[in-house]
């Protein structure tokens, strides 16, 4: 079956437990769609109608079967809110929160990675300041309270952004900035650390003692292996930077999975949450597996020992 | 944005376009943009003619409506009788699961003797069915689709639908009177409140309808281009009680709650002004309004009607209160910082308070199932005073109706049946003014206030009246300069 | 950064954090401070002498909030980490010492709470146990202890194959007893320096779950909860954001310089 083929069968189990948390959790929250679609002043015996016409009223580890079964063929029911498939619902979201997430783990990789590289070749230099600064900035500054600053600044003083909303690439300027300032405070430090970590290394110290141009190629096998732990913490921040979509999203109207799942939240539209967090979970592993490959391509260690 | 299109900013995404499925205050709004009904709220709170031109009620179970002819979907055909008969059999279909369903519950046939005639039969009398008759009407051969149909007869019809982004609406070209000269009109959702107001300020938006704090108005107020309006509303915010707790369920320590609020002065500083004490459910807008007392602001009495009903204060001024109380409210900011004041002021006489703010699913669970003790709400969009029956009759506690406080009282269950059954308007009006002094004596709920409706908008936008219950309708009529 | 680069970061991060909580235990005493009382004419008032912070929107006084929210928001992050730390650390202690199927089954349950969205996570429980002080630590306490298992799996399993491990089973000890004054020792600074740095992601996820009105429950002034209620009056009264926010970042501050400076000094490896 090979390798690959064995790590793919580990997730299933991983999915299942998702599958089975999110389920027992949606569930676990009083209050049911029926009551949020009704409101406060339904009349209480329409509310029983209208939990049997939906099916809420089955047995809960009948719902839980039928949920897991439909999950395995891609069918994740009907959203109760939106009255259409929640594949659909979820399909419309899907790349928006992507795109948001994609280009603020990029900016975050285009401008940490570079930055924490030279802090650590150069330290105690102005770019070594800076870079401890803006790691320490980006990790305390909480986004509820970046994000309308930013706007501020950016869209109503300087008049250079719209303010929220989707629809062009300078929609995307400020929320992906906002989500990536936490990312890049943690990746400037770790690769600083890391980079001086690799630098330090016997061989490392003892090309630079011999001279320039050797050096450099140790150098750059080095930051090879300085990347090794930040691989990993991207890896890992994934997740984090997902469920950072959610107050972003939030907060510049950015028509994303992220707010998606609050409303659905909010609604108690069971199956949309449920496929909501598959999705998400789903994207976490796939990034995972994504670290795992590149992983074992940067370090020639791994590839031997696997 | 071209030059005769307006943007509106709203914080959340109507539940559903389709006028089988929307229940909340947002798909209202929509739904009175893109569909006609038989009959349309008005501002006193009856019903004005909208699709249907009149009605006639020939006997107490039946409801005789003469449709106008002139109404059109986007596609060029008429609204006939058909389709209103369409969607109310689509409403009462359990296979649809409209939430709907319980309001028109009551109806037992529904005839079409011609195109332009609908008859409405129910089981038994009910005088507040017209209330029921704001239902959006489809075209027939769409009514009984499980997905959601959003093609009416409303002044605007639908172009794009993102949902959790932006609704796109042009005029609908057959609108009677002409089509509307906003074009387009973009509905864009934007949850955050400081956001929606910066989208005011840049021109991102032209309207803004749901009212920001007092002193945001205030900046607001400030920029030339944009005009703040405010009217008088209806919506009626009320202290919730559950009359089955021992102490609540003393008339003096309901009376002493509602004395120790000062109204005028929760009115200015935690609702910037933006409300009118209230003595009822009824608004003075209302047909059937009776002037009944608002409760003063009177700390000494209300601690001697707390010592009276037996609950003394065990240390004076000191901080052992006479007794405690749980006060559940939502997570809005708004919300939980009248749930905080009115905690000090219940202070004040020595009823201690302690806040649980639930997010609306729960709360609702909660609230209707009769479980609080006190709790904060608002009735928006009074109709028929019918309503007085499902709150205060004592047959209709949970599940049956919305008397969530479990109120009983004789009198009250006599005036309100009378008030149901009555046809004649003027003595309708005579037996309701009586439920209205027996309520602000009897206290079941503590009134607080009538809320304000304030619309910030364009100064470009001319036409446009803000409702009192914050309907959209208006739009049809206003134009940009 | 060096040890002795170490020694200073430990000693500034641990400087602020026990000032902070000695302003926050003493502070009530020394100064008539009054977080709760309202005064509704004096809503939004700007800083003044009487009120250094300014007062927001029911009146009451910034500073006094602030103060009060010192309490709260670290005894939330320490209750939090505290938790999420024994519980972490025991299940991944078990899986790491038992091995075999308890050690499958823990890595599984470990692999399905990091797949999923941490925040929703919290957000579910603290909406589904309801709004207390205490829920909030649960639902916070939730989102970490996958770190903290990860490592005492990690760090107990390749000390249980060591020598003086088996020595000591062959003389019949208790594994618990192994564990806990043998193994887990060896493990403790990394755990510290997660901590440290699991602190500072649990005050910050407070403010995320007030943002969305699941955080600590009114009156109660946490820092997360003043922000929330502050940021309608961003653009009049920045005052009340400002400040929680600042004590926030600082806090957090603090936090991560400790963690840099303990992993540092104890030359940890990620």
């Amino acid at each position: 079956m090979g390798a690959a083929g064995r790590r793919l069968l580990a997730l299933v189990p991983t999915v299942v437990g998702v599958a089975t948390l999110v389920f027992v959790l949606v569930h676990l929250v009083p209050g049911d769609p029926v009551d949020v679609m009704l409101g406060e002043w339904a009349a209480p015996a329409d509310v029983q109608a209208l939990r049997h016409d939906l099916g809420l009223d089955r047995p809960l580890l009948e719902q839980y079967l039928r949920f897991l079964a439909r999950a395995a063929t891609g069918d994740l029911g009907d959203s109760i809110a939106y009255r259409m498939p929640v594949r659909r619902v979820i399909a419309a979201r899907y790349p928006a929160t992507l795109a948001l997430a994609g280009t603020a783990l990029g900016l975050a990789l285009v401008l940490a990675i570079p930055l924490g590289v030279v802090a650590a070749l150069r330290p105690r230099s102005a770019v070594d300041r800076a870079a401890r600064v803006l790691s320490l900035a980006g990790v305390c500054l909480p986004t509820v309270w970046l994000g309308p600053l930013l706007i501020l600044a950016f869209a109503i003083g300087l008049g250079w952004l719209p303010v929220s909303g989707a629809g062009s690439v300078r929609h995307l300027v400020l929320p992906a900035v906002t989500l990536a300032l936490g990312m890049i405070g943690v990746l400037v430090r770790l690769t600083r650390a890391s980079m001086i970590t690799a630098l330090g290394e016997e061989y490392v110290r003892t090309a630079r003692a011999k001279g320039a141009p050797a050096w450099r190629v140790v150098a750059v096998h080095a930051l090879r292996n300085a990347l090794l732990p930040v691989t990993t913490v991207v890896g890992l921040q994934a997740g984090a930077l997902l469920a950072g979509t959610i107050v972003t999203e939030t907060i510049f109207a950015w028509p994303g999975l992220g707010r998606l799942v609050v409303q659905a939240i909010d609604a108690r539209d069971y199956p949309l949450v449920q496929g909501c967090v598959l999705a998400i979970a789903f994207t976490y592993v796939a990034v995972n597996a994504l670290v795992d490959a590149l992983h074992r391509v940067i370090d020639p260690r791994f590839r031997h020992e696997s | 944005m071209p030059h005769a299109g307006l943007v509106v900013v709203l914080p959340s995404d109507p539940q559903s376009l389709d006028p089988r499925f929307g229940t909340d205050a947002n798909s209202a709004r929509l739904a009175d943009l893109l569909h006609v009904a038989l009959t349309r709220p008005g501002s006193d709170g009856r019903r004005v003619p909208a699709l249907a031109a009149r009605w006639e009620v020939p006997d107490p179970r039946t409801f005789v409506f003469h449709l106008r002819t002139d109404f059109r979907f986007p596609d060029g055909s008429p609204v006939t009788a058909t389709d209103v008969r369409a969607t109310y059999e689509a409403v009462l279909d359990p296979t649809i699961a409209s939430p709907r369903r319980g309001a028109l519950a009551v109806l037992s046939a529904i005839e079409t003797p011609d195109d332009a005639t609908v008859v409405l039969h129910t089981r038994e009398p009910f005088t507040a069915l017209l209330d029921a008759t704001g239902l959006g009407v489809l075209p027939a051969a769409r009514a009984r689709d499980q997905t959601e149909v959003a093609i009416g007869a409303g002044p605007f019809r639908l172009v794009e639908a993102v949902r959790g982004e932006r609704i796109v609406l042009r005029p609908n070209p057959g609108f009677p009177g002409g089509p509307p000269r906003i074009d387009p009109l973009v509905v864009r959702i934007v949850p955050d409140e400081v956001v929606r107001v910066l989208e005011l300020r840049r021109g991102g938006a032209g309207l803004l309808e749901d009212a920001p704090e007092p002193e945001v108005l205030e900046w607001l107020r400030r920029d030339p281009a944009l005009r703040v309006t405010r009217v008088p509303g209806t919506s009626f915010a009320y202290l919730a009680l559950n009359l089955r707790d021992p102490r609540l369920a003393q008339r003096r320590v309901r009376q002493a709650i509602a004395l120790a609020l000062d109204r005028r002065a929760l009115v200015r500083f935690v609702l910037g002004g933006a409300a009118r004490p209230a003595s009822g459910l009824l608004a003075p807008e209302h047909w059937a309004y009776a002037p009944a007392p608002i409760p003063p602001h009177d700390v000494r009495r209300a601690r001697r009607l707390l010592d009276r009903a037996g609950f003394r204060d065990p240390d004076g001024p000191g901080p052992r209160p006479r007794f405690r109380l749980v006060y559940k409210t939502s997570t809005d900011v708004a919300r939980r910082r009248l749930a905080e004041a009115i905690q000090a002021a219940l202070a004040e006489v020595g009823i201690a308070v302690e806040i649980r703010s639930y997010e609306w699913g729960t709360l609702y669970a909660d609230v209707r199932r009769g479980n609080f003790q006190l709790s904060a709400l608002t009735w928006v969009g009074v109709g028929d005073p019918d309503l007085y029956y499902l709150t205060f009759h004592s047959t209709m506690r949970p599940p049956a109706g919305y008397n969530r406080g479990g109120y009983a009282s004789g009198v009250m269950d006599r005036l309100t049946t009378e008030g149901r059954r009555t046809l004649d308007p003027e003595r309708r009006r005579a037996v309701y003014a009586r439920i209205q002094r027996r309520a602000a004596h009897d206290l079941p709920v503590v009134p607080l206030w009538w809320e304000d409706r304030i619309v910030v908008a364009t100064r470009r936008l001319s036409g446009f009246v803000p409702a009192a219950d914050g309907a959209l309708d208006s739009l049809a009529r206003a134009s940009l300069d | 950064m060096n040890r002795d680069g170490g020694r200073s970061a430990v000693a500034a991060g641990l400087g602020f954090l026990a000032l902070l909580a000695l302003g926050a235990a003493v502070g009530p005493r020394a100064f008539p401070l009054d977080p709760y009382a309202t005064a509704l004419g004096e809503r939004l008032r700007p800083p003044s002498a009487a009120h250094p912070l300014g007062q927001d929107a029911l009146g009451r006084d910034v500073l006094a909030r602030v103060v009060y929210g010192a309490r709260i928001s670290l005894g939330v992050g320490a209750a939090a980490v505290l938790l999420s730390l024994v519980v972490g650390v025991a299940l991944g202690a078990v899986a790491g010492y038992a091995g075999g199927w308890a050690d499958e089954a823990i890595g599984r349950l470990i692999d399905v709470f990091l797949a999923f969205p941490g925040l929703l996570l919290a957000i579910a429980l603290a909406a589904a146990l309801g709004p207390s002080l205490v829920h909030v630590v649960l639902a916070l306490a939730l989102l970490g202890w996958t770190g903290y298992a990860r490592l005492a799996r990690t760090e107990v399993g390749a000390l249980t194959a060591r020598d003086f491990v088996l020595a000591a089973r062959a003389l019949g000890a208790a594994p618990s007893r192994i564990v806990v004054r043998h193994v887990l020792p060896l493990a403790a600074p990394t755990l510290c320096v997660q901590a440290a740095f699991g602190m500072a992601s649990a005050i910050v996820a407070e403010a995320s779950l007030s943002f969305l009105g699941l955080g600590a429950p009114p009156p109660l002034p946490s820092w997360g909860s003043m922000i929330d209620e502050g940021r309608p009056f961003l653009l009049v009264a920045p005052h009340l954001t400002v400040f929680p926010g600042v004590a926030l970042a600082a806090t957090v501050l603090a936090l991560q310089l400790l963690g840099d400076g303990l992993r540092d000094l104890f030359a940890v490896r990620d």
